[in-house]
């Protein structure tokens, strides 16, 4: 065969399935996106199925889900997730990355806070060691949720765990003062103030210990109040005079050893100074 | 006289090795074989015969240099056509039995669908192969093989033979066989162009010679005219003689059960030789006088 | 009659190879193991069978045409008997198009038996035969077409593992180039979107033979796509034939 004449059939067959080819991209294909779901096995099967080679197909499933989970085009994507995380864990249970990428997905993406609470819940329970995770967990309650109940009960089970930072412990003790426990909001701020050397959180703490104080005290005088009410039928004039009338024994003061302020006029009584100003 | 082939400065280099670096096997060939001759192709290992051969086939494309086929271009089909090629150390289709074998490659042929049946019975005989015609490939020996490689180079009836290395391999009745096919092909008018190492066959059946060396043709020509008929020496095998007596007609080259073999130069001698062993009453076993043999031109050639 | 002779020869040195068979019984487990997946999901079972079912035809199916077509003509320059061959008078064009022409037989034969066995096994959960199922393996046979030339076009100057790698490497190509659509159309407009826009039309895309989606879909099939999809493959073949002609014919063989 002549050189020229194969040149020119190679030339020409390379335009003609060039041309082909922009032909054809131009004729739509569907593409059904999320199809490959269906070869979601159930958990304990697939830990059988991966000879010994769990962790990577935990990686591997891990990969596919945020590309899964981040395409939009999917209709009902997050109705699995619950069951792909659960495989995740069975194959990989100290695959850490896994737990706070599905509560992040959870908590940002499907909007389903349970979700990610169980997520979470699950990676302590399969790592007791990373208080990271109630640590995330009671962030997002009182962060977004603003469930400082939730948050609470998560913050005292970070604190439990050895190594956890400080700050559990503070975040804690702000949340029982959110949920008012009082007590327990001040016997934890003691403890951090007495316990710390970080003058700044020595501050921290005793700014807040009086928060703590100037709403006990607050709560006592307004039952005191509400006893003065009762029998005299009207406000008191000074916050003396509940102790004159013997409602009280003395007066609450201040952290700082002041007195409250009190108005008649309304009825309010304020803490001298603000907790953060002192 | 027309030529079978006619081969003009032929060049062939080869880029080898991880750094292409050009090494030359043939530095300029040039040689031709006339119709109806047995043309012997010699040479040292490496010096380049094989790379020649796949330059006339189309194997190898050359650098420089004009090959004619029978005066045809020798890579056009015509002149293909006309080829029968046999390669060193051959091998086929294993799963192919001898029969199928040859009827495949009849119909890469320009005539009709394949040669009829009875011209390959009539092959297979040729080269002594009927009892193994419907075995495998697989199965045949090294000398089977280069039967059946010599049958499938004569399928299409070709006008000039090229037969790479033709008898190695096989036993010394297996040799006389093929010389004796060669020289048939020469009689029907066939021309063979064979490359051997095996210089006694070349010697026996080989009207022309070309020597190369080095990827250059060192000597061409008639048999004949190359080797000189000058007598080298006279061996003379004998017994009976003491050899003290032999002292100073010639040398010993050995003993063996009593018979002594005299390697004698000096022609004149030979003469006293047999005058001392016929008065000593001795015995005269054989006396061989040795002329110059291709062998000992070859050697002569290739070592400077 | 001298392709056709090499072809013969080829189609029978090739249907005696014992790694086709070798694939084979692996597609089989694969199409048995389809049947297991099945019970292990959660999805639809007849999706899994007809998905992995394809899969397997097409996986390895170009498993097949990779593995044979580097090797064969290899093996003929390796065992020499290409001597013999190419002294004869015969272009090498017509030795090239002899050995495609009987390994797409040989490919032919293997892939109907493929699909045989899943088209039973698939007959034994539905009770039907879909012809939308026999047009998607006709068109993964074309697509098949086309890699074994280009088998033989790496195996006319590269040796067989190279080759079946270079090979391999076209089929992932050709079945992830579409990849390429959006973030060409994203780039902004200029000599580098002419230039990687035509570098995308120069790709294989064999997903236009890819009709799985669709049939495992139960979408209606793109008859549209039909004849240009077969001339794509029929020219890209071309093609790449004509390039192992180029190479091929002024190779010398030591």
């Amino acid at each position: 065969m002549k050189k020229t004449t194969l040149a020119l059939l190679l030339i020409l067959s390379c335009l003609l399935f060039m041309g082909l080819k922009l032909r054809l991209d131009r004729i739509s294909r569907e593409r059904v996106p999320g199809s490959s779901f269906i070869y979601m096995p159930s958990g304990k099967y697939l830990k059988y199925a991966s000879f010994g080679y769990s962790n990577l197909l935990a990686d591997l499933i891990y990969i596919w889900a945020i590309q899964y989970f981040g395409d939009t085009r999917i209709v009902n994507r997050f109705d699995h997730m619950d069951h792909i995380f659960t495989i995740i864990s069975e194959l990989d249970p100290r695959f850490l990355d896994a737990y706070e990428l599905g509560a992040i997905i959870a908590v940002y993406d499907a909007r389903h806070m349970e979700l990610a609470y169980r997520i979470l819940d699950k990676g302590l329970e399969k790592n007791p060691d990373q208080w990271i995770f109630p640590l995330q967990a009671g962030h997002y309650a009182q962060m977004l949720m603003k469930d400082f109940d939730r948050a609470r009960a998560f913050y005292k089970k970070a604190m439990s765990i050895p190594g956890a930072p400080a700050i559990v412990q503070r975040l804690y003790a702000n949340a029982a003062f959110k949920t008012a426990d009082y007590r327990t909001a001040w016997q934890n701020w003691l403890e951090i103030h007495q316990s710390t050397r970080d003058e700044r959180v020595k501050r921290i703490a005793s700014n807040h210990l009086y928060q703590v104080k100037a709403a006990i005290d607050a709560k006592t005088l307004s039952e005191a109040m509400q006893k003065f009410e009762d029998r005299f039928g009207r406000k008191p004039e000074t916050l003396r005079r509940l102790v004159e009338t013997g409602i009280l024994s003395d007066l609450p003061r201040d952290l700082d050893g002041r007195d409250y302020v009190y108005d008649p006029q309304t009825g309010e009584v304020k803490a001298p100074s603000s907790p953060w100003n002192r | 006289m027309a030529s079978a082939l006619e081969i003009a400065d032929l060049h062939k280099s080869f880029k080898t090795g991880f750094i292409p670096k050009k090494k030359q096997i043939l530095k300029g060939i040039s040689l031709t074989v006339n119709r109806g001759e047995i043309f012997g192709y010699l040479g040292p290992n490496g010096a380049g015969k094989t790379t020649t051969i796949k330059c006339v086939l189309g194997l190898i494309f050359p650098d420089r240099g004009d090959i004619r086929v029978l005066e045809k271009p020798h890579l056009s089909l015509p002149a293909k056509e006309q080829i029968g090629f046999l390669p060193e150390n051959p091998y086929f289709h294993d799963y192919l039995n001898a029969n199928e074998f040859l009827q495949y490659y009849s119909r890469l042929f320009k005539r009709r669908d394949g040669a009829g049946d009875q011209k390959i019975q009539d092959l297979i005989k040729l080269v002594g192969l009927e009892k193994s015609a419907h075995v495998r490939l697989r199965k045949f020996s090294r000398g089977m093989l280069q039967r059946i490689g010599l049958a499938q180079a004569l399928i299409n009836e070709p006008r000039l033979v090229i037969l790479d290395e033709p008898l190695g391999g096989l036993d010394p009745l297996g040799r006389k066989e093929i010389r004796d096919v060669i020289v048939r092909l020469r009689d029907e008018g066939k021309t063979v162009f064979l490359s051997s190492h095996i210089l006694q066959d070349i010697e026996m059946i080989c009207d022309r010679v070309a020597i190369i060396v080095d990827g250059r043709i060192v000597n061409q020509g008639e048999l004949r005219s190359l080797i000189s008929e000058k007598l080298l020496f006279t061996e003379i095998l004998l017994s009976g003689i003491d050899e003290k007596a032999l002292a100073g007609m010639g040398e010993s080259v050995g003993t063996q059960a009593g018979r002594i073999l005299l390697k004698v130069s000096d022609e004149e001698k030979i003469g006293r030789v047999i005058k001392l062993v016929e008065a000593q009453k001795g015995k005269i076993h054989s006396l061989v006088p040795r002329t110059e043999t291709l062998e000992d031109y070859f050697v002569g050639k290739v070592k400077g | 009659m001298k392709i056709p002779a090499i072809a013969q020869m080829t189609f029978k040195e090739a249907i005696r190879d014992r790694v086709l068979y070798l694939l084979l019984f692996f597609a089989l487990i694969s199409l048995a193991f389809s049947r297991l997946l099945a019970l292990l999901t959660v999805g639809d079972r007849i999706r899994i069978i007809k998905d992995v079912g394809l899969g397997s035809l097409s996986l390895f199916g170009a498993l097949m045409a990779i593995l044979m077509g580097t090797s064969l003509v290899y093996k003929e320059i390796d065992k020499k008997t290409i001597f013999t061959l190419l002294s004869k008078p015969i272009h090498r064009y017509q030795f090239l198009l002899g050995k495609y022409f009987g390994l797409i037989l040989t490919l032919f034969i293997m892939l109907a038996a493929m699909s045989l066995i899943f088209l039973v096994i698939l007959f034994f959960h539905t009770f039907t035969i879909e012809w939308k199922l026999l047009v998607a393996i006709l068109f993964i046979f074309f697509e098949l077409c086309l890699i074994t030339a280009v088998a033989i076009l790496f195996s006319t100057f590269s040796t067989p593992i190279l080759s079946s790698l270079f090979s391999l490497c076209f089929y992932l190509i050709g079945h992830l180039s579409w990849g390429l659509e959006a973030p060409i159309n994203k780039m902004k407009p200029g000599i580098g979107k002419t230039l990687t826009r035509a570098l995308y039309t120069f790709l294989p895309d064999l997903e236009n033979f890819n009709f799985k989606t669709e049939v495992v879909n139960n979408l209606p099939l793109p008859s549209q796509v039909y004849l240009p999809a077969v001339l794509y493959g029929f020219f890209y073949t071309l093609f790449v034939l004509a390039l192992a002609t180029l190479i091929f014919r002024r190779r010398d063989f030591i």
